[in-house]
């Protein structure tokens, strides 16, 4: 039983634990940041005012297994030059990336640097991000960005990320599938009936197991640009603007398609998601085209010996519904951290460190520094190059609309994929399956009103 | 003194559990019954709604409705079967078999994996279009579905998984047995009942507490199933939501969608679905449920 002497040990000891945890916070680091200007990028090893005690940070990330590599070959590189800072990678897939870090802002323990996608408005507005607008220009050198970039991480007036990489949606495509068919590339400007007999033809000539695509009708990317090649618009300013009828073309066209063959049936579809790399059946030389965003075609490209390629989706009768070249990835700061001045430096090396931009090389999409995209363009790699022209393709294709995501987009996505599931497994008719969907939708813009 | 001794030893191997409880789970019960009346995102402060959370419930989510089919068929077929499966095991490792620690132990492996998310991972493989399992039906010229993909039989493979998960039920039930007195069935030999008697009207009463038990743990665990339908499923409680267990969906909304609150109001309406079940099984239970000392 308990007796006094092990309840004060208990006491102690607990009281130890708690002094553990709330350790790293009394560095004296709060203060703003131009009382340290000396914490510039590139900084020498012999750091000037070296901190008392370590400062040990977290950073999350999702990726490939290619992009876990070089970062934490990146994050390795600035350990050696700034003795006194430990960074511990916190990386995952993308799927359940951001249920475990809403757990983590939650309990007030998230990463002190997170990488984010589109939806960083969604926690930016919520104050779970550090407002990073003191820092640019002092230690986060932003002057060699397009402006656009910048725009795109503020809000408020407050900036609250760092571009990782320029990207954009695109079709990857398997290049020896379309060779070993005897079938042309598909090139930028073709349209939907030449996606239909290409797919159609692939999978005639390569036979069963082979398939000219995936079923695209669940992926949202595709769909956006397809509404936009129609002239109407997924999304923009708390309305959708397309109706009923559009989505009815939109599935009934990959109706068509399933039933001919061309694309993967609903069974294959399930089993091997395109969104899993290890899954992906494009990168097994047996569906020739996948959507996705065109940076992931490096992680993409270490796993094949097959070539892979990117064309923009087709074009419908209102011409190219693509959508302008984006910030694919942003880093931001937890608003917790206890270390923003850490954060600020290790952000500004990412971006702007030529060693760390010839690490890092594409992985997260075009850098969005001038200097190391030049740096870079000197010795580029096969597949880097395939990534570079596509995203100056796209930059002159794609008409000059401002890019809107769809507000609760993984709600969006999961509801478009369960639609176009009833559809493939003939659970429900087109029709009636659209109904709902339409009426899912309209709850959907409620919800992101509230 | 002697009583309150007793009664001080049984809340000592208690206490392990009660400060657990007190300190780790009560708190959240607690709020979670808050936050059930709240709008909550997760990131910012909850804000109150009053009952808005359960008429939404109730009214407005088909999705809800479609996890709730989807679960009561999965417990309402896996829990039957695996008792079922349990007993029989347990029955034929009883015949006074050799080497039976052995088979108990191989038995009880599928258990001692089958919470973890590797045997999850494994038997998606198994089942896959082109798994292992489809791979021999090919031997016998049989194309089998995909298993886990298909809408129409993804949650049988749930089923199985559960099933093979047979071990510490079939423990119990083999406790159980060993309790019943070789005399009875010595005397039943005697007066010449045959097998199916023997195991009607001996086996069968004076094993009724421990299936009681049984029944009734099962039948909580497998409402709260997670793990499974989430590897399996990839999290998406997919295709179509034929996978979509109560749980899973939960922690979708909770996690996924951000609607802590909403999901808050859901642990509750399982917590009501479950107490309803088990308060069923209880006050049936004096019906069926036969103890030899008179249930005292």
């Amino acid at each position: 039983m308990l007796n006094r002497k092990s309840v004060s040990f208990l006491m102690l000891s607990s009281i130890l634990a708690l002094a553990a945890c709330g350790g790293n916070g009394n560095n004296g680091n709060q203060g703003s940041p131009s009382a340290q200007p000396s914490s510039s990028a590139s900084s020498s090893p012999s750091a000037s005012q070296k901190p008392a005690k370590d400062v040990e940070l977290r950073m999350a990330w999702w990726g490939s297994e290619e992009r876990h590599e070089k970062t934490l070959k990146a994050i390795e590189l600035f350990e050696q030059q700034n003795p006194g800072i430990k960074i511990t990678g916190e990386y995952s897939g993308f799927d359940g990336y951001f249920d475990k870090l809403n757990t983590q802002i939650a309990a007030g323990n998230a990463p002190d640097l997170i990488q984010m996608g589109g939806n960083i408005k969604e926690y930016s507005g919520k104050n779970s991000l550090l407002d990073l607008t003191p820092y640019v220009g002092q230690a986060i050198k932003l002057d060699d960005f397009t402006p656009s970039l910048v725009r795109e991480a503020t809000d408020n007036e407050k900036v609250y990320g760092v571009t990782l990489g320029v990207s954009s949606s695109a079709l990857l495509y398997n290049a020896s599938m379309f060779n070993k068919a005897g079938i042309a590339i598909p090139a930028d400007g073709w349209t939907y009936d030449d996606f239909k007999t290409v797919t159609k033809q692939i999978s005639d000539k390569l036979g069963k197991g082979y398939y000219g695509s995936y079923d695209l009708s669940s992926d949202s990317a595709t769909l956006a640009s397809y509404l936009g090649s129609v002239g109407k618009e997924l999304y923009r300013d708390g309305a959708i603007h397309f109706d009923k009828k559009d989505m009815v073309d939109w599935f009934t066209m990959w109706d068509e398609l399933r039933k001919s063959g061309a694309i993967v049936p609903a069974e294959v579809q399930v089993a091997n998601p395109p969104t899993a790399v290890d899954k992906s059946l494009l990168v097994q030389g047996k569906v020739a085209i996948q959507s996705g965003s065109a940076s992931q075609i490096s992680g993409f490209q270490a796993l094949t010996q097959d070539q892979l390629g990117l064309v923009t989706y087709p074009n419908g009768p209102a011409g190219s519904g693509m959508v302008p070249p984006i910030s694919g990835q942003f880093i931001t700061a937890y608003s917790g951290t206890k270390h923003p001045d850490e954060v600020a430096k290790f952000m500004d090396f990412l971006v702007n460190d030529p060693e760390a931009g010839a690490i890092l090389g594409s992985t997260r999409g075009v850098p969005p520094s001038a200097k190391i995209r030049d740096a870079l363009s000197a010795e580029i790699t096969p597949v880097d190059k395939v990534l570079y022209d596509y995203i100056s393709l796209v930059s002159e294709v794609a008409p000059d609309v401002t890019y809107q995501q769809f507000p609760v987009d993984s709600e969006f996505i999961k509801l478009l994929q369960v639609t176009s599931e009833k559809i493939s497994f003939g659970a429900a008719s087109i029709d009636s399956a659209v109904d709902e969907f339409m009426s899912e939708v309209n709850k959907l813009l409620e919800k992101a009103k509230q | 003194m002697q009583k309150y001794k007793t009664y001080l030893a049984g809340y000592a191997f208690l206490l392990p559990w009660l400060i657990g409880f007190l300190a780790l789970t009560l708190g959240p019960i607690i709020a979670s019954m808050y936050l059930s009346f709240t709008q909550y995102d997760l990131l910012t402060a909850p804000k109150w709604v009053g009952l808005d959370n359960y008429k939404t419930m109730f009214n407005d989510d088909f999705r809800l409705e479609d996890s709730v089919k989807v679960t009561f068929k999965y417990v309402l077929l896996s829990v039957p079967l695996k008792l079922a499966f349990a007993l029989l095991l347990a029955i034929m490792l009883n015949q006074g078999l050799r080497m039976l620690h052995f088979y108990r132990t191989i038995y009880y492996i599928p258990s001692l994996l089958g919470g973890s998310v590797a045997i999850s991972v494994l038997w998606k493989q198994v089942f896959d279009q082109e798994g292992i399992f489809n791979r021999m039906l090919a031997i016998f010229g049989i194309e089998g579905p995909a298993w886990i993909s298909n809408p129409h039989y993804s949650i049988y493979s749930l089923i199985g998984l559960s099933i093979w998960q047979f071990g510490s039920v079939m423990i119990i039930f083999l406790a159980g047995l060993k309790q019943i007195p070789q005399e009875l069935y010595e005397a039943a030999t005697v007066d010449g009942a045959g097998i199916m008697r023997k195991f009607a009207r001996i086996t069968m009463p004076l094993l009724t507490p421990v299936i009681f038990f049984n029944l009734t743990i099962t039948l909580i665990q497998s409402f709260q199933t997670f793990t499974k339908a989430f590897v399996i499923s990839g999290g998406t409680g997919g295709p179509i939501n034929s996978t979509l267990l109560y749980s899973l969906y939960l922690y979708m909304k909770g996690f996924t969608f951000m609607e802590m609150g909403y999901a808050s109001a859901m642990a509750w309406l399982l917590l009501a679905i479950i107490a309803a079940f088990t308060g069923v099984l209880f006050l049936t239970s004096r019906f069926w449920v036969f103890y030899s000392d008179g249930g005292k």
